[in-house]
């Protein structure tokens, strides 16, 4: 086989230029870091609202059969948990925000359910005559959702409170109410000690894995995707018999590869640009150092794993008649690579699961599994892992290469027919 | 220039092209004929380098066709594309860069073959802004850039109206004085006869004919010869039959007789002529006859016809 390299570099170069002058290019490049921080806010200020919501000074009716609460506060303070709107300011200079809720108390069931139907009482707290020996309190809502338990929280501090107000000295009844207010956590920080906990270490602790595992797994992606594209545009536009008569197969295979990687890496870079001016300050502010050599791998992890998954698509757009049939081929190869995602919590939540380290060696899986749990442990994978997880997804990349390239030289020239999955894996092996 | 020597390529045990050998001379204009698919494009496709023989030797200049072989070689297929959301330019100056030339050399190279076709003044628009006859002189364009030695045209002609047709021939010419050779697949045999210095035909893989296009027509013909003029005589020696056809007369001629011979009798005789011809079949009946009579198509048991054989219909043999 005579390879010319600089047949390849004429055809790589074009494929990159070609590619990143497209409007669609600049869309994708633009708008995907606008439209994920546009749902990004929309998620904060909506959590920010419902918090908010909780917050507002309201008014609650309560029914006492116990009459344990005879001497319980008639107002209570509400305080958020978190503050989810400042996360990038230093935490002591938040400002806790709490609301007033006044506590009304009615004789009976009825009286109280008439204030809540009429809006003078955001909710109805019913305690039993047996509260003491059960705990059955029963609350009247005329909404609720999954994500705001704040003011249940806050009637919980009220009831016990109220339970030992007159029975205990005040501090000890405001203590009892809220026994974890001074909480300090200490965690080992990367050097090992033992620091003080922020809470928005955690977020960034799960944000940098997942933003990167996303990141990888969308540049790989999109590369392929462009390589599945121009293919296949390439054969239904019948231009590629004259092309295979100036540029072998292999050059033509190689000059996409090396182009339509070029515009994927283009689009990691300048996402990692973007990501880095909006979420360096939160990284900083959270103390958040990325080592270099996690960049050194989620480059290899990128280069290998488009290779595999770009090859495939390769072969798929030289045997698929059309771009829509390439497209339905490619979808299963698609989807693998978007599993490690479904299983987010297990990845960077217990990165030393079974599931996490078996998704990382798959070579489907890999390269995005195996960068969100390098981030979530702080390179901490164990050294075996990574070089089989490594050693794996070259061969398999290799393989997609030789293959697809046997595929490609046969498949380019065929029209209007479909080979089956045996002639396509016959191609695969003899070439 | 062109030696291909028993090439045989099978697809599925199918021998698509069986035991192929000929030659195309330096700066002469070839036709490859044959009816669809008598195998004219995978021998194409060989000669390109598209696909491998699975037998025989396919030589340019003495090497193996492929390689840096391909910089000398252009092909216009039959079933062609353009890249339609570029500048013609940039279009052209893909392929020049493809075919070793510089950026410099490209452009230049593309500018003038844009005049040369007459679409210099659509130089900086896109391809899909063209009609579809301006794309296929860009495609002609696209073969041409690079000033390939080999050029392979798949019927070039299909869908071009005359004027472009006469431009394409101009072209064709001018490669040809050029040092050029042309190896041209069509089904237009006016184009072939006007334009061909030699013609090879396979039918279902096999070699039918082969030779000058003069030659072939030569043997094709019934010995006779076609006369217009006036007080032509009804019978002359060495001539069995006086026919008159077409407002003229059709004079089959006895084995022995040589045309010149009845010239010479006919203007001794008191005719005066218009014209005198060899009754020469065209090389469209030519065609239609070795392709419906199937001759050939054993193969022939004494092997293809060399070269140096003048014998033009390889299964009378």
């Amino acid at each position: 086989m005579s390879f010319s390299v600089a047949r390849g570099a004429v055809i790589a170069r074009r494929e990159y230029l070609s590619t990143i002058r497209r409007k669609a290019f600049l869309f994708s490049l633009m708008l995907t870091p606008v439209l994920f921080a546009v749902i990004t806010g929309i998620q904060v200020l909506t959590a920010s609202d419902d918090a908010k919501d909780a917050l507002r000074a309201s008014a609650i009716a309560v029914v006492d059969s116990s009459g344990l609460l005879a001497n319980a506060p008639r107002t209570f303070t509400n305080e958020a948990p978190t503050d989810a709107g400042a996360i990038t300011g230093p935490r002591k200079t938040r400002a806790p925000q709490a609301a007033r809720t006044a506590v009304t108390f009615f004789p009976d069931t009825a009286a109280a359910m008439a204030a809540l139907n009429r809006g003078a009482v955001r909710q109805v707290v019913l305690v039993p005559a047996d509260y003491l020996e059960h705990g059955n309190v029963r609350r009247f809502k005329l909404a609720s959702n999954l994500f705001t338990s704040t003011d249940e929280r806050a009637v919980g501090r009220w009831l016990a409170r109220g339970i030992l107000t007159g029975a205990v000295d005040s501090t000890r009844a405001d203590r009892a109410s809220r026994p974890l207010s001074g909480l300090q956590l200490f965690v080992p920080s990367h050097a090992g000690v033992f620091e003080l906990h922020d809470d928005r270490r955690d977020l960034v602790d799960f944000f940098v894995p997942f933003l990167l595992g996303m990141l990888l797994s969308i540049s790989i992606i999109t590369g392929g995707q462009y390589l599945l594209q121009g293919v296949t545009e390439e054969k239904e536009s019948r231009i590629l018999e004259s092309l295979l008569c100036t540029v072998t197969p292999e050059e033509l295979m190689f000059g996409k590869l090396v182009g339509l990687g070029g515009a994927g890496l283009t689009l990691v870079v300048a996402w990692s640009v973007m990501g880095a001016y909006v979420g360096g300050p939160i990284a900083m502010a959270a103390n958040f150092h990325m080592s270099p050599l996690l960049i050194v791998f989620g480059v290899t992890y990128f280069l290998l794993g488009y290779l595999f998954y770009a090859s495939l698509m390769t072969g798929i757009g030289a045997v698929a008649s059309n771009l829509r049939e390439a497209n339905q081929m490619a979808l299963m190869f698609t989807f693998g690579n978007f599993i490690p995602f479904y299983m987010l919590t297990k990845i960077i939540g217990h990165p030393d699961s079974q599931l996490a380290i078996g998704m990382s060696i798959f070579p489907l899986t890999a390269p995005t599994s195996m960068l969100m749990r390098l981030a979530a442990t702080d390179m901490g994978v164990p050294a075996w892992q990574l070089a089989l997880s490594l050693a794996i997804l070259a061969g398999s990349a290799w393989l997609a290469v030789v293959a697809s390239a046997r595929v490609f030289r046969i498949g380019l020239l065929l029209y209007g027919k479909t080979p089956n999955l045996p002639e396509i894996l016959r191609w695969a092996r003899q070439g | 220039m062109l030696a291909v020597r028993d090439v045989v390529k099978s697809f599925s045990g199918r021998a698509v092209v069986n035991q192929v050998t000929f030659d195309v001379q330096p700066g002469e204009i070839f036709a490859l004929l044959g009816p669809n698919g008598a195998g004219k494009t995978t021998l194409i496709r060989m000669i390109t380098d598209i696909l491998k023989p699975d037998s025989g030797r396919i030589l340019l200049d003495g090497k193996p066709v492929g390689g840096e072989q391909r910089a000398r070689v252009a092909y216009l297929p039959e079933e062609r594309g353009v890249y339609k959301r570029v500048g013609l330019v940039d279009s052209l100056v893909y392929f020049g860069l493809l075919r070793g030339l510089t950026q410099a050399d490209a452009r230049a190279s593309a500018r003038r073959l844009l005049d040369q076709v007459e679409l210099g003044a659509h130089a900086t628009k896109q391809v899909q802004m063209l009609s579809k006859g301006m794309q296929q002189k860009l495609q002609l364009c696209t073969a041409l850039i690079g000033d390939p030695r080999l050029l392979i045209l798949d019927e070039p002609f299909t869908g071009l109206d005359p004027i472009n047709v006469q431009l394409f021939e101009r072209v064709l010419a001018e490669r040809r004085a050029a040092g050029s050779t042309v190896l041209l697949s069509t089904h237009q045999m006016n184009k072939v006869e006007e334009q061909c210095d030699r013609a090879l035909m396979i039918n279902r893989g096999h070699m039918v004919l082969y030779g000058p296009v003069r030659e072939i027509r030569r043997q094709h013909s019934g010995h006779a010869v076609r006369v217009n003029g006036t007080n032509v005589p009804a019978a002359l020696p060495g001539v069995s039959a006086v026919v008159a056809e077409n407002g003229g007369w059709r004079l089959d001629l006895e084995p022995a007789t040589q045309p010149d011979a009845v010239l010479r009798s006919l203007i001794e005789h008191g005719a005066h002529l218009h014209s005198f011809m060899l009754d020469e079949p065209p090389l469209e009946d030519i065609f239609i006859k070795v392709v419906t009579e199937g001759l050939g198509l054993d193969g022939g048991e004494s092997g293809p016809p060399t070269v140096d054989e003048p014998l033009t219909a390889v299964g009378a043999r």
